[in-house]
């Protein structure tokens, strides 16, 4: 059989990344040009400011792929680029990139939805999970339930009212005076402190739906703050470990009920958040409890990448489900 | 040889191979704003209708700015993923002197005008006896009050008598400017007054006989402006 080579670009938010993956399973090369220091000085990512060093660093970025893949840039099957969702002003420098460099190599563009990409990130280490799944997707920008028959159908069964997950760590982090981003500093500092020191409310967890809200926990983690604050008692570090604790258990209970609901063997977990280790200790643990299987992706690509881009669009790939040249880039996530 | 001319800085996407000394083939849309559906399939029409291939194209020229952040991305963009795939390098040239080079052979003083919301227009302005058009002052944001004292000190200067107003500034302020300048501002035509992907690939060949063609990797927008938060930053920092 023939190899298949697929260069994926990714530019939906912070990350500058390219990434050449063989057969939709090994990772060639993975180039990740991290933007978080520029954005560290305005306490998140500014979309202006990111895409004007997406600009700076796209070309660079996808050469250095190719280089580290060893490949010539006419021997890659097709170019595989997020085209939703993510910031407007940032998705169109990479889809802009990917389209011209695709039409000059003469292959063809398959636009990847960023979630899936997220999602196939399991996919990449674990080629025998089995379907049915459900993944918990948890980042920056989202938090959602996903129930998966198969590769070709995503079915979104629960998400955020409000702030993302990875939003509400960064918002909490910001206002207890931890660094950006919030997720690791968060962890950092709850590491160090006990939760149910303070007590903080479980979000939603006493209804049935997959429906998630976090900006009531972190109005409750200011309110609470400001009056410890005044009795003297304010531990940075008990406050961030049940906050941490707080919305972990809403988290993983959650996905374990939508696990058992809709009957599946195996418990995904995609984006950024799923890099915590409490979640992943937590989902384990009330995983084991029910008999589920609990596949996460290694840390490197939990985070915004390009591999899971490239790993996503070889399923497409098999499709032939290519994008004409007028392709756009949408903010918004439109269907699963 | 040919230069392929890419342009979506302003609300105009425009695409031309231009020769050495002839336009070969251009294409000139002001009616859609959507850049990114349409300018790929503009490069297509472009190459395909004139049976060129890569292997007659010299090097690849773009509108470097100022103008829309976002349109100067998706021109940039997608002149740096031609640019990786062909190994072609590029003339980034600003937005500004394209305009001007429409009225290339006038000897009226020119300045360009593009819109740059908030009250303020990104402007310079040329003196065009010559072939091609030579800046008389750096690149600025200003407001359109700012931008007609400096001509008006330039036409003193200069002795020219008149001047003519190019790019899409100028139809915000239109009443203004005839106010200010009375009869010595001269009428423009509609097929002058945007930036055209033809003068590009003209102003594209006078850089690369000047060996003034730049590499994809390096290649970078002229915003002119700060990002808003940048902006914000700054005068925060200064504040305190
Ligand atoms: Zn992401």
């Amino acid at each position: 059989m023939k190899e298949t080579y697929i260069l994926g670009i990714e530019t939906s938010c912070d990350e500058t990344a390219a990434a050449i993956v063989k057969n939709g399973r090994e990772i060639l090369s993975n180039v990740v040009q991290s933007q978080i220091s520029l954005h560290q000085k305005f306490g998140g990512v500014v979309p202006e400011v990111a895409s004007r060093k997406h600009i700076e660093t796209i070309a660079a970025v996808v050469e250095e792929a190719f280089a580290k893949a060893g490949l010539a840039y006419r021997s890659i099957d097709a170019v595989a680029v997020t085209n939703r969702p993510g910031l407007i002003g940032a998705l169109l420098v990479g889809l802009s990139f990917a389209k011209a460099l695709a039409y000059a190599l003469n292959k063809p563009i398959i636009a990847i939805n960023h979630l899936h990409g997220h999602i196939y990130a399991n996919f990449l280490e674990n080629p025998e999970i089995e379907f049915p799944c459900v993944c918990l997707v948890v980042s920056g920008g989202h938090t959602s339930l996903v129930y998966m028959p198969s590769h070709q159908d995503y079915q979104l069964i629960g998400e955020t009212r409000d702030d993302a997950a990875g939003e509400a760590f960064d918002k909490v982090a910001r206002f207890l005076g931890l660094s950006y981003p919030g997720g690791p500093a968060v962890e950092k500092a709850a590491r160090e402190g006990t939760p149910g020191v303070n007590k903080l409310p479980r979000i939603y967890l006493d209804r049935e739906d997959f429906e998630f809200s976090f900006s009531g926990l972190k109005t409750a983690v200011m309110n609470q703050w400001r009056k410890l604050e005044k009795l003297g008692l304010a531990d940075v570090n008990d406050m961030a470990a049940e906050f941490q604790q707080a919305l972990v258990e809403v988290l993983a209970e959650k996905t374990i009920r939508a696990a058992q609901k809709y009957q599946v063997k195996t418990v995904l977990m995609a984006g950024g958040v799923a890099a915590n280790s409490l979640l992943r200790s937590t989902l384990k643990e009330k995983a084991a409890e029910k008999q589920l299987k609990v596949v996460y992706p290694p840390l490197s690509l939990c985070t915004d990448n390009a591999a899971m881009i490239a790993g996503r669009a070889y399923i497409q790939y098999m499709n032939q489900d290519f994008a004409s040249l007028e392709l756009n880039a949408y903010p918004g996530l439109l269907s699963l | 040889m040919l230069i392929l001319a890419v342009d979506s800085a302003t609300q105009v996407a425009g695409v031309a191979l231009v020769a050495r000394d002839r336009v070969i083939r251009e294409e000139f849309i002001n009616f859609r704003r959507n850049h990114s559906e349409i300018l790929m399939p503009q490069i297509d029409r472009v190459m395909k209708e004139s049976q060129c291939d890569w292997a007659q194209i010299t090097a690849l020229a773009v509108t470097a700015g100022p103008g829309s952040f976002t349109g100067l991305r998706i021109g940039m963009a997608t002149v740096k993923g031609l640019s990786l795939a062909t190994g072609l390098p590029i003339a980034a040239i600003p937005t500004l002197d394209v305009l001007a080079h429409n009225l290339a052979g006038s000897h009226a003083l020119v300045a360009a005008l593009l819109d740059a919301r908030r009250q303020e227009v990104y402007f310079s302005c040329y003196d065009v006896q010559e072939r091609y058009p030579l800046g008389l002052l750096p690149m600025m944001a200003c407001s359109p009050q700012k931008a007609a004292l400096e001509i008006d000190a330039l036409l003193e200067i200069t002795g020219r008598g008149k001047v003519i107003l190019v790019g899409d500034g100028v139809p915000p302020y239109q009443d203004y400017f005839v106010d200010f300048f009375a009869e010595r501002l001269l009428p423009v035509s509609p097929h002058l007054m945007l930036s055209r992907a033809a003068a590009l690939g003209s102003l594209a060949w006078r850089a690369a006989d000047a060996q003034k063609l730049e590499d994809g990797l390096n290649v970078k927008p002229l915003y002119i402006r700060l990002s808003e938060a940048e902006y914000r930053l700054e005068k925060g920092v200064r504040a305190q």
